[in-house]
């Protein structure tokens, strides 16, 4: 297993889909820590009670990157049908897809670390710049980390999904429309929202929060934080199992 | 490579590298791809899988190599299937197609990312490059590479894991007659390592040269397997040329001789007895202007075995250009 890791890690660093990933990362992160850090300042000058949770775990914004690499994991194998040397090499599919994953899980860690200390060099540096008083109550410790699994959780989900559907411009094309459009739709339209809880956006939102939502409608209620990730999870551990069962397990001709 | 960096995979079993086909099939929809074919390839043998494109080769060295899953039937390599191997590369080399290659990688990256998969030290990509003659471009992007360059790419990942079985799917697709050339020369490498090779081709000229034994499959179904000796044996055959060899056709069929005759005129008489035939032609008035023995020729065995079988238009026909002429009585005597 771990010379697959070796291997799949050396595959993702060797073009430079990982570095624009990362600069995608730290985007998504620095613009929402600018924007929460705003309404934090705002807040403490109208002499409102500061969203530190808010603030601090922005580094889940790099959670589109890793589902684009996620996504890109076996699509790309499949386009440019590398997929045949690598199963050469590791004939057992449910060990690729398990390593795969498993390196998809250190990339997302690496990012979830520059993207916390970005997030924090900023909150920290704006707040300490306004007057702000830093606090790292408020559930924040356990929103970083938090932030830092659903990292590794949408990098799985991105990989099942790309299992299932192995057509790298359908997956992307689906991945992009579902967290843009599709996520905000289940979320929005009634009677089809009721059941947004058990979405996989409802529950990594529901894993996200700290304990309560704001903007959502009356009639969407979101699952308890850990029920919420442990749904995510299987949500991800669903497309993998699916994927590799049904897909990736089909011939290679 | 030598001592102790060797990878172990080479000459751990003198035993190893046998290739059994046991009643393979595989049905794609309604149509029968591979249809019950089975064949041993034996241990240091270079064998060369022939027939035309659609004969089924690809799809049975896929089932070979865990690829694809077949209907019925197995398909073995040391007595496992390929996906039970325990350090597959470091057991079976195969190059399946020229561009498995992902376009931004370079020819060393794309090895490396295998190397590191088979726990092998890098160096060896670096080395198995050089073995290739690419090592001046392994840090040139696959998109860059020419299809001989990709061709050669391919073939330096089946010797990663210095594998003692070699299974090259069409290595000569695509080639230029210099890389052709090199071509033979690494399959003689290759053999002269005793490696255990099957190689598919549609170009049976170019498997003869280097190959021992052949297995020939046409419509998915085995033709026939053997040595080429066994192949050969009883395909002699004397090319007769001359302005009126129609007296001679007569004697020759009198004298219980089969054998064609071809639309340029010629005769091809199934036997290798030369002397006789020019005794005939001398007895019956006929001037002749040649008269020789033809080499065995796997091209023109493989016509024969398939005639009115096969639809490979796209095999290179035998005899440079021509099929094999009609029978004397369906071409109704020689001009």
């Amino acid at each position: 297993m771990i010379n697959l890791i070796r291997s799949e890690v050396l595959k993702i660093r060797s073009t430079q889909v990982w570095f624009w990933m990362a600069l995608l990362a730290a985007a998504f992160t620095a613009l929402g820590t600018i924007g929460t850090v705003v309404e934090a300042v705002n807040a403490h000058d109208r002499g409102d009670v500061v969203d530190y949770y808010a603030v601090f775990t922005q580094s889940q914004g790099a959670g589109v990157a890793l589902l684009v690499l996620g996504l890109l994991g076996l699509t790309t194998e499949f386009r440019h049908k590398t997929i045949t040397p690598t199963l050469l090499a590791t004939p057992n599919r449910w060990l690729l897809l398990a390593g795969k994953a498993a390196s998809y899980a250190v990339f997302a860690i690496v990012y979830a670390l520059i993207c916390v200390l970005l997030n924090f060099a900023i909150a920290i540096i704006w707040l300490s710049a306004a007057g702000v008083p830093l606090d790292y109550g408020h559930g924040v410790p356990g929103g970083v980390l938090k932030a830092f699994l659903s990292l590794v959780l949408t990098g799985m989900f991105g990989l099942g999904l790309g299992a299932l559907l192995r057509n790298q411009a359908a997956a992307m094309v689906f991945g992009i429309v579902y967290i843009f459009i599709l996520d905000n739709v289940l979320n929005f339209v009634p009677w089809v929202r009721k059941g947004y809880a058990w979405t996989p956006g409802g529950g990594l939102k529901a894993f996200l929060s700290n304990g309560h939502i704001e903007g959502m409608p009356d009639d969407v209620h979101l699952l308890a934080p850990v029920a919420g990730g442990l749904l995510f999870l299987a949500w991800a551990l669903a497309l993998l199992a699916v994927g590799g069962r049904f897909s990736l397990s089909r011939d290679i001709s | 490579m030598t001592g102790p960096d060797r990878p172990a995979g080479h000459g751990a079993n003198p035993a190893d590298g046998r290739i059994v086909v046991d009643n393979l099939t595989k049905i794609f929809g309604d149509q029968r791809a591979v249809d019950s074919l089975s064949f041993t390839v034996e241990p240091g043998s270079v064998t060369g899988f022939l027939g035309p494109n659609g004969a089924g080769k690809t799809t049975t060295l896929r089932m070979l190599l865990g690829l694809v899953r077949p209907t019925s039937g197995s398909a073995t390599i040391n007595g496992m299937k390929y996906e039970a191997l325990p350090r597959p590369l470091q057991t079976v080399g195969a190059a399946l197609e020229a561009a498995s290659f992902h376009p931004a990688h370079t020819g060393r990256q794309h090895l490396r990312i295998y190397c590191a998969a088979a726990g092998l030290p890098a160096r060896r990509a670096d080395e198995v490059l050089e073995l290739v003659g690419l090592g001046q471009v392994s840090r040139k992007k696959t998109k860059g590479y020419s299809r001989g360059m990709r061709q050669r790419l391919g073939l330096a990942g089946t010797l990663l894991g210095d594998p003692k079985v070699l299974i090259l799917d069409e290595p000569a697709n695509g080639l230029d007659p210099e890389g052709i050339r090199w071509l033979r020369g690494f399959f003689r490498h290759l053999a002269g390592e005793g490696r255990t090779v099957l190689v598919s081709s549609h170009q049976l000229a170019e498997v003869q040269e280097v190959a021992d034994r052949a297995v020939i499959l046409n419509r998915g179904r085995l033709v026939r397997a053997g040595t080429l000796g066994e192949l050969s044996a009883g395909t002699a055959t004397t090319v007769v040329r001359g302005p009126a060899l129609g007296p001679l056709q007569q004697a020759l069929t009198d004298a219980g001789f089969g054998g064609t005759s071809e639309p340029d005129g010629a005769l091809r008489i199934r036997t290798d007895q030369l002397a006789h035939v020019g005794h005939l032609a001398f007895t019956h008035n006929v001037e002749l202007h040649e008269l020789r023995l033809e080499e065995f020729d796997l091209e023109r065995l493989f016509f024969s075995l398939t005639e009115g079988e096969h639809q490979g238009a796209d095999l290179d026909p035998p005899g440079r250009g021509q099929r094999p002429g009609l029978p004397y009585q369906q071409q109704g005597g020689a001009r």
